[in-house]
C-alpha cells in the first residue's frame, strides 16, 4: 500500500517530462464514464453493462457518473471540456449531441470537440398509434391525415422523437399537431390514456403501449428488428426514413492516439463478450456493436439526414 | 397466487432485502437533501449483483423508508429530511419544543405505518382497475388536479397577502429554465446551468434546512442544546389513534389517490391531506402550534402515495415519478419486462416485489417503533454541533442531485432569502407548492390549448369534455369554497 502511495506521488513528477510514457501505462488510474443522463434510463443502463467488462479488460475500475440536464446538454458539455487524457470517457445516445447543438446555443461543438469510438446498440424510433384508433396501417393512417390536415396529435420525448415525427410528416406529406412530453412514462400515459393519437417514441416502447391496446404503424429501421419481426420497417412500406438511437461511446477530442487505440481495442474485444450481449437482450437492448470505423461512417451519413429535417423546419426548433 | 409462490417469499433473505432497503431509506430521508430518488439511484448499481427480485425489494424499501425517515429530522430538529416530511415539521417541531418529541414521533410512524399498509394492499389488490383508472387522467384532468393544489395554500396560515406573494415565488421560480411546449428560454440570463431550471430539491434545501439552521444561529433558548423528552408509552399513541381512525383513513385514501396519478408527486398528497386534518380539526387553531393531527394526516398520506405509484409501473409499464421511473430502469435491467405480462411472465419476481413491499411496512414500523429512543438523542446534541452538520449535509445534498455546484449555489441563495422571509412572517410551504405545481399547471394547460386547437374545439370545450374533468373542477370549486370558510373561521378566533 505504502509503495503504491509512493508510486502514485513519484510518477506524475519523473514522466511530466517524457509524456509519452505516461501515456504508454495507460491506464493506470480509474476511468470514469459520465452519461447525460439520470440514473435508470437507456443511456444509463448500457453504461452501467459495459462498465464492468470494460473494467476486466483494462484492469482498472469504471465508474459512471450521471450528469442529467437539458436534453443532454449538460452533461455532453462536460465530456467535450474534459482533459483529453482517456480517464474520462463519454456514453450518450446519438444524435442527442447533433440535435442539441443544432437547436441551441450550446457550448460545445461535435465535430471539433468529441471523437467517436463505438456504438453499443441501436434502437430505431417508431410510430404507434392509441387504442382503438381509426387507422392501423401506415396507408390508413396516411388517408386518415391527408383528409384531417393538423387534426391528429403526435406525442414525443425528447429531440429524436420530434425529429421523427417531423421526418414522418413530410415524408408521407401530411401534417400532424406535436405535442412534447418530458419523458417516455408520460408518453405512454397519454397515448395509452388515447389523450394524444399517435407516439413518436422508440421501439423500446413496443411491449408496454401493445399491451395496453396501441399499435405499431412502423419502425424506421433499417431492417426489421429480431425482437419484432412483425412491425414494418418504413423503408419496406416506400418511406425512405432511418432513425436510430446510438449509445456511443466517445472521448473529448484530443486523446493521444496510443490512449485512443488502447480503448478502442479494449471495445472491440468486449464487443464479443456473450455475457454481456445477454444483458443487453434482457434490457430489451438492441445489441449492434459498431468499431471506430463503421461508427464514425454512421455519424457522417446520419448527420446529413438529420440536418436535412432541421433545415426544413427551422421554425419547430 | 401459486402456493408455491409463498415459499419464494417467506425466506429469511427476502425479509433482510427488505429490513436493509427500509433502513437505508429511512438515513437517507432523514438526511437533508437525500431523498428516495437519490438513495435509489445510489443502491441501484449494487442491486445488479442481487437476485433480481431482492434486488428490486431493497430499493422498494428505499422508496417506503425515506417517506417515513424525513418525518424524524423534521420533528427533531425542524429540519425535514424531505419536502413530504414538511408537515411534519410544521406540527412536530413545536410538540418537540414543548417537550413532547417522543408523542411526535410515535404518532408520526404508527401513521406511516397505516397508511404505507393501505398503499401496499391497493397495490396488491387492485392493481389493474387503478391503473386503468389512471389513464384516463390526460392533460384537462391534470390541469384541475394542479389547480386544487394551489388552493391548498389558502388553508395553511400565514396572511393571505404573505401567502400569496410565496406562493407566487414559488412560481416564478418554476419559470426559470428551457420551456418545455415552445423550447424558448426564460430567466436563464444567458447562463447555461439555468437552462435546465431550478429543481425543487435545492429549493428546499435552502427554504427548510439552510434557512432554519441560520435561523437557530440567532436563537439563545436553544444554544444550550436538548429540549426535556417526556417518556410516553407506545401504547399510549396506538390507542390514541384509534380515536383518528376517519383521519388516518382520509389521509391514506388521499395519498393513495394522488399516487396513482402520473407526475403530480407526493408534494400534493401530503399537503392535501394536512389540509384536510385542519379543517376536519375540532381545533384548527392549534395547527402549526404542535397538533398530532396534522402529523397524522401528513405521514399516513406520504407512505401510502408509495404502494400507489408503483400501480401504473406494474400494470403499464408507465413510471409515474422520477423514483418509480429508476425502479422502472433496475427492473429492465434484470431483464423484468413490465406491464400485464409481467405476471405471466415472471411471476415470481412480480409476486415476490408487491407482497414483499408489505416486509417493507412491517420493517418500518418495528425500526420505528424501537428506535425512536435513540433517534430523540439528537435533542441532546449541542446545536453548535447541529448547525454544521446540517449545513454541511445540505449542501452535500444539493451537490449529489446532479453533482452540479450550481445547485449548492441555488441552496444557499435560497436558504439567505428563506432565512429573510422567516424573518418578516413569510411562510415556505406555499412556496415549495408553487415550485412543485408551477410546471405541472402550465405544461398542462398549453398542451390542452394545442389539442383543443387540433381537434378544433375551443379550450374550455376541450377542458370539460370528461366527465372526470367536471368531478375535478367540482373539487377545485369546494376546495375553494372549503378554504374560504377557514380563512373566515380563522379571522374569527383571532379577532
Amino acid at each position: 500500500m505504502k509503495r503504491t502511495l509512493a508510486l502514485s506521488l513519484i510518477t506524475p513528477l519523473a514522466f511530466t517530462a517524457t509524456g509519452v510514457l505516461a501515456e504508454s501505462n495507460y491506464p493506470n488510474q480509474d476511468i470514469t464514464i459520465i452519461v447525460p443522463y439520470s440514473a435508470g434510463g437507456s443511456g444509463d443502463t448500457v453504461s452501467r453493462i459495459i462498465a464492468d467488462p470494460l473494467s476486466d479488460e483494462l484492469g482498472v475500475d469504471v465508474n459512471v457518473v450521471n450528469r442529467p440536464g437539458a436534453g443532454g446538454e449538460v452533461g455532453i458539455t462536460e465530456m467535450a471540456n474534459a482533459d483529453p487524457d482517456g480517464y474520462t470517457v463519454g456514453v450518450f445516445g446519438y444524435p442527442d449531441n447533433f440535435v442539441v447543438e443544432n437547436t441551441r446555443d450550446v457550448d460545445f461543438n461535435s465535430d471539433d470537440d468529441l471523437e467517436f469510438l463505438a456504438q453499443f446498440d441501436s434502437t430505431p424510433m417508431g410510430i404507434f398509434a392509441k387504442p382503438n384508433a381509426a387507422y392501423d396501417d401506415l396507408d390508413s393512417l396516411r388517408e386518415y391525415a391527408s383528409d384531417n390536415p393538423n387534426a391528429l396529435v403526435i406525442g414525443e420525448s425528447g429531440a429524436l422523437g420530434l425529429l421523427s415525427a417531423l421526418a414522418f410528416e413530410s415524408n408521407l406529406d401530411v401534417e400532424l399537431t406535436e405535442i412534447r412530453y418530458d419523458g417516455g412514462g408520460d408518453l405512454m400515459n397519454a397515448i395509452l390514456g388515447e389523450h394524444i393519437d399517435l407516439a413518436s417514441t422508440s421501439s423500446m416502447s413496443h411491449d408496454p403501449i401493445v399491451d395496453g391496446g396501441g399499435t405499431p404503424i412502423a419502425f424506421a429501421a433499417a431492417e426489421r428488428m429480431d425482437m419484432f419481426p412483425d412491425v414494418p420497417t418504413m423503408k419496406e412500406l416506400g418511406v425512405d426514413q432511418v432513425m436510430e438511437v446510438g449509445r456511443v461511446m466517445v472521448v473529448p477530442t484530443g486523446v493521444p492516439d496510443e490512449v485512443r487505440d488502447t480503448l478502442t481495442d479494449a471495445l472491440d474485444a468486449i464487443s464479443t463478450n456473450e455475457e454481456m450481449i445477454d444483458t443487453f437482450l434482457e434490457a430489451d437492448l438492441p445489441y449492434n456493436y459498431l468499431g471506430y470505423d463503421d461508427i464514425n461512417e454512421k455519424v457522417e451519413t446520419s448527420n446529413k439526414q438529420f440536418q436535412e429535417v432541421i433545415d426544413n423546419n427551422a421554425d419547430q426548433f | 397466487m401459486d402456493l408455491s409462490l409463498l415459499g419464494h417469499l417467506f425466506t429469511p433473505a427476502v425479509f433482510l432485502a427488505a429490513f436493509a432497503g427500509v433502513l437505508i431509506g429511512i438515513v437517507v430521508g432523514a438526511i437533508p437533501g437525500l431523498n428516495g430518488a437519490v438513495g435509489i439511484s445510489l443502491m441501484l448499481p449494487m442491486t445488479f449483483a442481487m437476485p433480481p427480485q431482492l434486488g428490486i425489494l431493497l430499493l422498494g424499501g428505499i422508496y417506503m423508508g425515506c417517506m417515513y425517515g424525513g418525518s424524524i429530522t423534521a420533528i427533531l430538529i425542524n429540519v425535514p429530511g424531505d419536502v413530504v416530511a414538511a408537515p411534519a415539521a410544521m406540527e412536530g417541531y413545536p410538540l418537540t419544543r414543548q417537550g413532547q418529541a417522543r408523542k411526535a414521533l410515535y404518532y408520526s410512524i404508527f401513521s406511516s405505518m397505516i397508511g404505507g399498509t393501505v398503499g401496499v394492499l391497493v397495490m396488491i389488490f387492485f392493481t389493474p382497475p387503478l391503473a386503468r383508472f389512471a389513464l384516463q387522467f390526460g392533460p384537462a384532468e391534470m390541469f384541475f388536479v394542479s389547480l386544487s393544489g394551489l388552493i391548498i395554500v389558502g388553508a395553511l396560515s400565514g396572511s393571505i397577502p404573505k401567502s400569496a406573494f410565496a406562493v407566487l415565488f414559488g412560481l416564478l421560480i418554476s419559470t426559470v429554465g428551457i420551456d418545455q411546449i415552445a423550447g424558448t428560454d426564460r430567466f436563464t440570463f444567458g447562463e447555461n446551468q439555468l437552462r435546465s431550471g431550478i429543481s425543487v430539491v435545492p429549493v428546499v434545501l435552502g427554504l427548510f434546512c439552510i434557512a432554519e439552521m441560520l435561523s437557530v444561529l440567532g436563537r439563545r433558548e436553544t444554544v444550550e442544546g436538548g429540549y426535556r423528552d417526556q417518556a410516553i408509552k407506545r401504547r399510549t399513541v396506538l390507542f390514541d389513534l384509534m380515536r383518528h381512525k376517519m383521519l388516518l383513513a382520509k389521509g391514506s385514501v388521499i395519498g393513495t389517490i394522488i399516487g396513482l396519478l402520473p407526475g403530480v408527486g407526493t408534494t400534493l398528497a401530503v399537503f392535501m391531506s394536512y389540509t384536510e386534518a385542519k379543517r376536519s380539526s375540532k381545533h384548527p387553531e392549534t395547527f402549526e402550534k404542535g397538533n398530532v393531527e396534522g402529523i397524522v394526516a401528513a405521514e399516513s398520506a406520504n407512505n401510502a402515495t408509495v404502494g400507489s405509484a408503483l400501480v401504473p409501473l406494474l400494470a403499464l409499464g408507465v413510471p409515474g415519478s422520477p423514483t418509480t421511473a429508476i425502479i422502472a430502469g433496475a427492473l429492465v435491467v434484470h431483464g423484468v419486462i413490465l406491464g400485464p405480462s409481467l405476471f405471466q411472465n415472471r411471476p415470481d419476481i412480480a409476486f415476490v416485489f408487491i407482497y414483499g413491499m408489505l416486509f417493507t411496512v412491517v420493517a418500518m414500523a418495528l425500526i420505528g417503533a424501537y428506535g425512536i429512543k435513540y433517534f430523540s438523542y439528537i435533542l441532546r446534541i449541542r446545536t453548535a454541533y447541529i448547525v454544521p452538520t446540517v449545513l454541511v449535509l445540505s449542501l452535500f445534498g444539493a451537490y449529489s442531485l446532479r453533482n452540479s455546484l450550481f445547485d449548492v449555489f441555488v441552496a444557499i441563495v435560497i436558504g439567505i432569502l428563506g432565512a429573510l422571509f422567516r424573518r418578516v412572517g413569510i411562510p415556505p410551504a406555499p412556496i415549495i407548492i408553487g415550485v412543485v405545481l408551477g410546471p405541472l399547471i402550465e405544461t398542462n394547460l398549453s398542451r390542452s390549448m394545442r389539442i383543443a386547437e387540433a381537434r378544433s374545439l375551443s379550450l374550455p370545450q376541450y377542458l370539460f369534455d370528461s366527465g372526470l374533468s367536471w368531478v375535478l373542477f367540482g373539487i377545485v370549486i369546494v376546495l375553494l369554497l372549503i378554504v374560504i370558510q377557514m380563512r373566515r373561521k380563522m379571522a374569527a378566533t383571532e379577532g
